[in-house]
């Protein structure tokens, strides 16, 4: 059996280099997380505290479930970190990012934070990414005092707990998102609205609410239901309740989505040969690379997203904030996840807090923050007492295979297309 | 015909449709346990590969990805030897069977965390031209992909029969499935047999990677609601019987569609697994299954 042995020690070494490689890309990554990045040179020589480097912190995902999301907050607040230091940083002082690595463990980012503020002693906090990390995060962070700007904590759980240091950095709650489908719909001539709506939503808290949301805005209007299915998270073939749609023929279709049930639905109606006049996905019909990939370009046609930051945002500061994306980290427009802005745009409220009151503290970032509204790539926002954001996403629509935001007319560069086109097969 | 009833047609059709391409996959997990008593648990991950070396082959080099099925089947088995060998052959025959469970897992867990590093975790599709379209008939919708599936799965299946039935190789896995200690003494060399059948369970898996990949989103992470679909199939099909998975993915994508087009998707597993536990209250050997070490 020497071939055997052989073959079995080739073997051996491929599986252990692969675990090799493993490792070491695991460690590299570790490496990075605990080092603190620097964006401006710093002050050599050492400094009052007013020209001390002010130190933000933040914990985000850099391993785990959320590492993908995680890495484009990442991305998005140390472009923010270089921009301001370009320009000669916060009242003077340069900003130094200090990101730590939270494994997307509710329990890792509590211990983050609290080292960030009693060990490292940082002058501002910024959120972790998703709700589940931001929620423990800003328990954390309230009992210090700190303002909590988090860019990607939206579900209803983070306000229930009713905190007044927190702001959530996007135009409106998770589950308020869709609320400008509706806006849409109804303000369209009576003749021209559906008449009939059925509604496909995950069950997830930032899934079916969206939709539920907007079938009650439909229903009171006195657009009938006439099917409604809700479908848990391990459904991988959407064909079934994608038939019964079918069925029912029903004027629009709006499904509260998450990613690859979104790619799976539109496969199946295209496959059923079944097209709504009007549809609207809550998730995964907005990312301008992932969606046409998916699903094929030719069938991305008349489909309506909503979001916050989107390739071509009217929002002022948007040109400059994917020039410089484009020039750190390479890459085209399409290929900013929205993260990176809403990531970036908590550092733009920083920035407007102290232009406007000349101080940087905790207590006036959170006492300004309550008042007025704030220019940021994400929109113009503000908050009520508890953080939710009040004003609404943009509805984009896919016209000519490109995302375009068609509503609310402030935004819109395209007037909407409806009924929807064909599928193109 | 009226809406219900239409819907119904279609769930059938689907089920049916569906139910070849989960065939193909449980069938290489079934031979594997019929051979070695080892629960694959990496089936799973095996099947996600191969959708990966598709999608790769597809938008890399432009090819059809059911037209590397046989390159992408080579590699699946040579990997599926090196997994047998190095992670398998090294257990004690006695507790093998125990051991197998934690050693698969383990080779589950290194594959998904090498995929994971090679493709990332983004979901990813294989879209052809046709990867959605699909052919009427009497008002049913035929999905192109679907179709080719089940015509697929037919002919893998049809090959791996005359495999185990024809040929010398297949009458040495077949005696070392019945009687392993006969068969060695009979100049069967059951490590030999052991190594390919593994090697023939995993390259199954690659024609149902390919279409897989075309038929559904997928990461690394989907490898989890495989297995536990191929467990359950294997299970209610009999351990070991290929015939009996092949019948037990119909009636479990079959059923699971139905109910999920006449009731709700969220009953639709419950619903597989009541007919699951009665099998196995009724029949504890499976429907095909039996008691003894024999069939396969």
């Amino acid at each position: 059996m020497s071939s055997g042995n052989r073959l079995r020690g080739i073997a051996t070494i491929a599986i252990t280099s692969a675990a090799v490689l493993l490792l070491t890309s695991a460690c590299a990554g570790t490496a990075s997380n605990s080092t603190s990045s620097s964006a401006g040179t710093g002050s050599s020589a050492p400094s009052p505290s007013t020209t001390a480097p002010l130190l933000i912190g933040a914990s985000v995902s850099l391993t785990g479930d959320f590492a993908d999301s995680g890495k484009a907050v990442k991305a998005g607040y140390e472009l923010w970190a270089d921009e301001v230091n370009k320009k000669g940083g916060i009242l003077g002082r340069q900003v130094e990012m200090k990101i730590v690595d939270d494994t997307s463990s509710p329990t890792q980012v509590v211990t983050n934070y609290q080292n960030l503020i009693t060990q490292d002693k940082v002058d501002l906090v910024f959120g972790p990414f998703s709700s589940l990390l931001t929620i423990p995060a800003s328990q954390v962070v309230k009992r210090y005092g700190y303002a909590f700007l988090e860019p990607a904590g939206g579900g209803p759980k983070v306000f229930a707990q009713k905190l007044d240091n927190l702001f959530f950095v996007q135009p409106a709650p998770v589950v308020k998102s869709g609320d400008v489908f509706a806006d849409w719909v109804l303000s369209l001539p009576k003749a021209d609205q559906p008449k009939t709506a059925a509604y496909a939503e995950l069950d997830d808290p930032f899934s079916a609410p969206i939709a539920e949301n907007i079938r009650a805005r439909f229903e009171a209007a006195g657009i009938q239901t006439v099917y409604k299915q809700v479908y848990p998270a391990e459904t991988r073939d959407l064909s079934p309740i994608m038939t019964k749609v079918a069925a029912a023929n029903p004027d629009v279709l709006v499904s509260g989505t998450q990613s690859e049930d979104a790619y799976s639905q539109v496969k199946s109606l295209v496959q059923l040969k079944f097209s709504p006049k009007f549809m609207y996905m809550s998730n995964g019909a907005n990312s301008p690379v992932e969606f046409p990939s998916k699903v094929g370009a030719n069938n991305v046609n008349g489909i309506m997203s909503a979001a916050d930051w989107y390739p071509g945002s009217p929002a002022p500061t948007s040109p400059a904030f994917v020039a410089a994306y484009t020039a750190k980290y390479g890459g085209s427009e399409t290929d900013i996840d929205p993260s990176s802005a809403e990531a970036y745009s908590c550092g733009q409220l920083v920035e407007a807090v102290a232009a406007k009151t000349g101080k940087i503290d905790n207590a006036t970032v959170i006492s300004s923050l309550h008042q007025g509204t704030w220019p940021t790539l994400v929109g113009n926002l503000s908050w009520d007492a508890i953080g939710q954001p009040t004003g609404s996403f943009s509805l984009i629509q896919w016209i000519d295979q490109k995302l375009v935001p068609v509503y609310p007319a402030e935004v819109s560069k395209a007037t909407p297309v409806y009924p929807k086109p064909n599928w193109g097969g | 015909m009226t809406g219900s009833v239409h819907a119904l047609i279609q769930g059938v059709v689907l089920g049916i449709l569906t139910g070849g391409v989960y065939a193909l996959m449980a069938s290489g997990q079934t031979l594997i346990f019929g051979i070695m008593k080892v629960v694959n648990l990496a089936q799973g991950a095996l099947v996600v590969l191969a959708a990966y070396l598709s999608y790769t082959l597809f938008t890399s080099f432009g090819l059809d990805p059911l037209l590397t099925i046989p390159l992408t089947t080579v590699i699946m088995f040579g990997l599926g030897v090196v997994i047998q060998l190095v992670f398998l052959r090294p257990l004690k025959r006695e507790d093998s069977a125990q051991l197998s469970l934690l050693v698969t897992f383990a080779v589950a867990l290194l594959l998904e965390g090498f995929m994971s590093v090679v493709w990332k975790t983004t979901y990813r599709s294989t879209n052809t031209d046709y990867a959605n379209s699909s052919w009427t008939l009497l008002g049913i919708q035929f999905t192109v992909v679907r179709v080719i599936a089940f015509v697929l799965s037919l002919i893998a299946l049809g090959l791996l029969f005359l495999l185990l039935n024809r040929t010398k190789f297949g009458r040495a896995v077949r005696a070392t499935v019945q009687n392993p200690m006969s068969a060695e003494l009979l100049g069967v060399e059951s490590k030999r047999v052991a190594a390919l059948g593994f090697g023939l369970g995993a390259a199954t898996a690659a024609a149902a990677g390919s279409v897989y990949g075309l038929l559904y989103p997928f990461n690394s992470g989907s490898h989890y609601d495989l297995i536990s679909e191929l467990l359950s199939i294997v299970v209610l099909g009999g351990l070991g019987s290929v015939g009996g998975a092949v019948i037990a993915a119909l009636i479990v994508s079959t059923s699971s569609a139905v109910v999920a087009t006449v009731f709700s998707p969220t009953w639709s597993s419950f619903t597989f697994f009541v007919i699951l536990i009665l099998v196995l209250v009724l029949r504890p050997q499976g429907l095909y299954g039996t008691v003894e070490r024999g069939a396969l």
